[in-house]
């Protein structure tokens, strides 16, 4: 995944018509699933990478397809330390989630297929990198057994 | 004929390019912009750009909009379709194990490739591998 180089940010805001609430639903899955942070109730924010920019892009798309309106923003935090704040929020989230893989590593009998499953999930939203990360990947290889490197 | 799409090209738009050149138009040129730019090339069909016929629909990847648009019917085709839409696309229900590498080769192809022309090309083969495997799979739902 790619580092975004300068702290910049992409920012969603959309409204989607109540119904059907399927719609609503489906939308709000996706932006879970890309691990878009909520501000405030109102901005839904990722870091920006090419990738980002063009799975909101999308997203927007389907959005207005889907009898919405959403726009799309591309910016950069005015606020001394706000980027950092930003970062470690999800950073906060991504490092919760390897937790509780962890955490269920240490249970006997841990199902490793669904939590493998879960830490590729996990990693596709650790947008800077966690440090967690790499001592899932190690433990789940040594739960598997054999060579671990 | 002329086609037109984004730089930077990746698994959807090499899967439309390996698509169009072999079933529609053996004689096509693509043309690149930049993300973003605005006018297109009028005399260019645009395809994989938000907003434009051939593009994302409904969730769906630019390469299963073509298959509807142009009524190409290959149950093969049709599988290429979901492992595209799930490399690209953001999917809750995953199934086809080939999608994460197919994302992740195709953006290492245009790594290596000196520009988005060549980075099509050398893409043709990986689709052509793909199709061979899914072809030679009986069992296709």
């Amino acid at each position: 995944m790619e580092q975004p180089q300068a702290p910049s940010w992409v920012l969603l805001v959309y409204k989607i018509p109540r119904e059907p609430t399927s719609s609503r639903a489906a939308v709000w899955r996706k932006l879970k699933r890309l691990g878009a942070l909520l501000l405030h109730d109102a901005v839904w924010v990722l870091p920006a990478t090419a990738w980002t920019r063009e799975q909101f892009q999308w997203l927007a798309v389907e959005i207005g397809e889907l009898g919405g309106e959403a726009y799309l923003w591309e910016s950069s935090l005015l606020l001394n330390g706000q980027a950092e704040a930003l970062q470690q929020q999800f950073q906060a989230r991504v490092d919760a989630a390897y937790q509780e893989i962890l955490g269920e590593l240490e249970q006997n009998e841990a199902d490793l297929v669904a939590l493998s499953r879960r830490y590729q999930q996990v990693r596709a939203q650790d947008y800077f990198h966690s440090a967690l990360g790499l001592h899932v990947r190690e433990r789940l290889m040594r739960a598997r057994g054999g060579l671990t490197s | 004929m002329k086609w037109v799409t984004w730089e930077q090209v990746g698994v959807d738009r090499m899967a439309c390019a390996w698509l169009i050149t072999k079933y529609l138009d053996s004689e096509a040129e693509f043309l690149f912009v930049p993300a973003g730019q605005k006018p297109l090339p009028k005399e260019a069909e645009p395809f994989d750009l938000p907003g434009v016929r051939l593009s994302h629909h409904r969730g769906h990847c630019t390469f299963y909009t073509m298959l509807r648009e142009y009524d190409l019917h290959d149950p093969v085709l049709e599988r290429i379709a979901r492992v595209v839409d799930e490399a690209d696309t953001v999917q809750e229900v995953t199934l086809e194990s080939a999608a994460p590498g197919l994302d992740v080769l195709c953006r290492g192809l245009r790594l290596i490739s000196p520009d988005d022309r060549v980075a099509l090309e050398r893409g043709r083969l990986i689709y052509e591998a793909l199709y061979a495997v899914l072809a030679s799979e009986t069992e296709i739902p």
